[in-house]
């Protein structure tokens, strides 16, 4: 199945990128005339440069080529109209794909948004249960905050197929759930294939990261500000709406991130809590690279992707200048 | 320490003024550690009352019982004459500056001295006027729209105290409000401290360390101990009359040698014999003599009680400190004239500078 061509000008270009590697070490060296600390991140540099930059810049080049590698936005137009290419064929052999029935193929795009709203209903879910978790946990009188904190981390020592192969044999029609409710003579219900087993495991899977960043604001926030409200007169709700949260937005921001991030590129989960029912962005672009074999649209798909990512990333910037959300990424 | 009746009666427009708070019996352990060992204390209206000991000894603590955020473990807190031992800290009409300010991070000036009066519904012009009068009191007129991140030290000590008076408290809590400052600006935030108090009329309840800082500003220094309070006076009076060896050492600098009160008025040691103006220690009692650095007159060879070799001679500006080692202890003595090291002198003092005291209970005071 794999159809990896890598195009021609990859290996003079990949030849060329060590070589200009090896002499820009070569001058450093030089010039700083003897090893100096920063050349110790010469191989970082390279292996960012091999692992991160040029993949990218292959996605970039696929999404913009044929199969042939030849310039097109094809590729782009086959998102907003999935079927672009089968009706460019049928034009092609002189027939109308409008009278024949075709029109736009709207799958690819009602998927992006249906991920999209997917992502959303998770982190609002995420956030209006992580931030109460973390606050519970953050509390210097409770003492089992300590160990909460390692029983969420817990389950992340597991790999997420396995945990969400898991939540199959709790919401099977013959799992878990359905055989409690049947035993104490309820119905049994439908709980899996459909959109509501992928959101809950999306939020199993994602809630960690929420909790996680709010915690640590929390955790280290000085109590003397809350001490400082209450002194002025504040109750303690408006104590914790006038300062706490306020000050605890930079971990909210960054929880937003992290699940907000995942939870749209989110795959596997659909297909197995969801069945065939329901697809997300993720599974859209794996299908179209693995099972459609069409690098291209799927090169396309994921450069979509990418850019939506970085918008909410710098819309999210300005909610929180300062960028301490994104020290967690 | 219930039998700290201390005469404030140097202070008699103090006596004037009632009691605002009174603090009975209070005790307060943590996890099975007493950090309040049974506390008793007044404070009067107007009065600038000083919470003065070494780190550990409870101050902060007893700050924060009256501020609301601990409950002691035992006692009750009175104020204006309710009981207000478990009312929390937001209910009480009392304000504090904090250590390090706990400026809020996420206001800029104007909005941090705001924050009290916006919780009461103060109408926005009103918010405005006195925001502006309490900018102006702290000289800071014109820092409204800063950042508090953006302030030094200096200034956002001040506005600490600026979003704590334009409450209008009763009584203005502050802990170690100048600890974080340097030496100059400290000195002038002490002065400024005090005529703000002074004009206000306000209560002010200081917690330091720093003895000199207590002395120039308090109309009453409590010192304190190991969770106990071991004299209540104004600053000359504790100053002069130092009630045991702690307090004196703690208050200024002190020789503090040990004695024998041979009778009424006469005191034995470093094998002399000294005329002193202290009575009631019985006959032959072992007691702590304490002599200030100052009070101690360079004489010659002949003519002192006692002669001494100089050990050492540090200079420190408006006088000499020189180490002078005489009857077998090394005395600290402070003087404007200089004796090179090596040199022999006389030392002598005046009866009224010898203070006699009760040898301390080291149980008692840990």
């Amino acid at each position: 199945m794999t159809s990896f061509q890598a195009p021609a000008w990859s290996v003079p270009v990949l030849i060329a990128a060590f070589v200009i590697f090896i002499g820009l070490v070569i001058f450093y060296v030089i010039k700083s005339r003897g090893i100096r600390r920063p050349l110790f991140a010469m191989p970082y540099t390279a292996w960012v440069a091999l692992f991160t930059v040029i993949p990218c810049l292959l996605i970039a080049y696929y999404a913009f080529t044929d199969a042939a590698g030849r310039f097109t936005l094809d590729n782009f137009k086959s998102f907003w109209d999935s079927d672009y290419e089968m009706n460019r064929e049928l034009i092609e052999m002189g027939m109308d794909p409008a009278e024949l029935g075709f029109g736009r193929g709207t799958v690819n795009v009602d998927t992006l948004v249906y991920s999209l709203w997917m992502a959303l209903l998770c982190t609002v879910i995420c956030l209006a249960l992580g931030y109460p978790a973390a606050y519970i946990m953050a509390d210097r009188e409770f003492r089992l905050g300590a160990t909460i904190v390692v029983l969420f981390i817990i389950p992340m020592w597991m790999n997420f197929l396995l945990r969400t192969i898991a939540w199959m044999s709790l919401l099977e029609d013959n799992g878990l759930i359905n055989n409690f409710l049947a035993s104490i003579g309820l119905p049994r219900l439908r709980l899996m294939y459909n959109s509501g087993a992928v959101l809950m495991g999306m939020i199993y899977n994602y809630l960690p990261f929420m909790v996680f960043p709010i915690y640590n604001v929390l955790n280290k926030m000085d109590l003397k500000y809350s001490e400082a409200a209450m002194d002025l007169g504040a109750s303690p709700i408006k104590t914790f709406l006038k300062v706490t949260l306020p000050l605890s937005l930079p971990g909210v921001v960054s929880g937003i991130t992290m699940v907000f991030m995942p939870s749209v590129t989110t795959f596997f989960i659909p297909r197995v809590l969801g069945g065939g029912n329901t697809e997300m962005f993720g599974d859209l672009i794996e299908r179209t690279f693995l099972t459609a074999n069409n690098w291209n649209v799927g090169s396309a798909l994921s450069l979509i992707m990418m850019v939506l990512i970085l918008l909410s990333l710098g819309l999210l910037r300005k909610v929180d200048p300062e960028g301490e959300g994104e020290g967690m990424l | 320490m219930a039998d700290n009746n201390v005469s404030r009666a140097e202070y008699v427009s103090m006596e004037e003024q009632p009691r605002l708070i009174t603090l009975n019996n209070i005790s307060k352990e943590y996890d099975g550690v007493t950090v309040l060992d049974h506390i008793n204390l007044y404070i009067r209206k107007k009065e600038f009352v000083t919470l003065l000991g070494p780190s550990g000894c409870g101050k902060t603590t007893t700050l924060r019982i009256i501020g609301g955020f601990e409950t002691p473990t035992e006692g009750t807190v009175i104020f204006d004459g309710q009981d207000i031992t478990n009312l929390p800290a937001y209910k009480r009409r009392v304000n504090t500056v904090f250590q390090k300010y706990a400026l809020f991070p996420h206001l800029n000036v104007a909005d941090n001295i705001a924050f009290g009066l916006k919780l009461k519904k103060t109408p926005k012009d009103e918010i405005a006027r006195k925001v502006d009068r309490m900018l102006e009191l702290v000289n800071l007129s014109g820092y409204g729209k800063r950042s508090v991140e953006s302030l030094s030290g200096g200034q956002q000590q001040r506005i600490a105290i600026a979003r704590a008076l334009v409450n209008e408290p009763e009584v203005l809590l502050l802990d170690e409000p100048l600890g974080a400052l340097d030496l100059k600006l400290r000195k002038e935030m002490q002065l400024e401290l005090k005529s703000m108090q002074q004009r206000l009329g306000i209560t002010f309840l200081y917690v330091t360390h720093d003895q000199e800082e207590a002395l120039t500003m308090s109309d009453t220094i409590v010192v304190m101990r190991g969770g106990r309070i071991l004299q209540i006076g104004t600053p000359k009076g504790i100053y002069d009359e130092p009630k045991n060896a702690f307090v004196a050492n703690f208050i200024g600098e002190s020789n503090i040698v040990p004695g024998v009160m041979l009778k009424d008025e006469l005191v034995e040691f470093c094998g002399a014999r000294f005329a002193c103006v202290d009575e009631g220690f019985g006959e032959n009692a072992e007691v702590d003599v304490v002599i200030r650095p100052e009070d101690i007159v360079l004489v010659g060879e002949d003519v002192g009680h006692l002669t001494g070799v100089v050990r050492s001679v540090l200079f420190k500006g408006v006088h000499y400190e020189m180490m002078i080692e005489a009857g077998g202890i090394l005395w600290k003595v402070h003087s404007t004239t200089m004796e090179p090291e090596g040199s022999r002198v006389g030392l002598s003092v005046v009866p009224f500078n010898i203070h006699i005291m009760h040898k301390m209970e080291e149980a008692n005071a840990k």
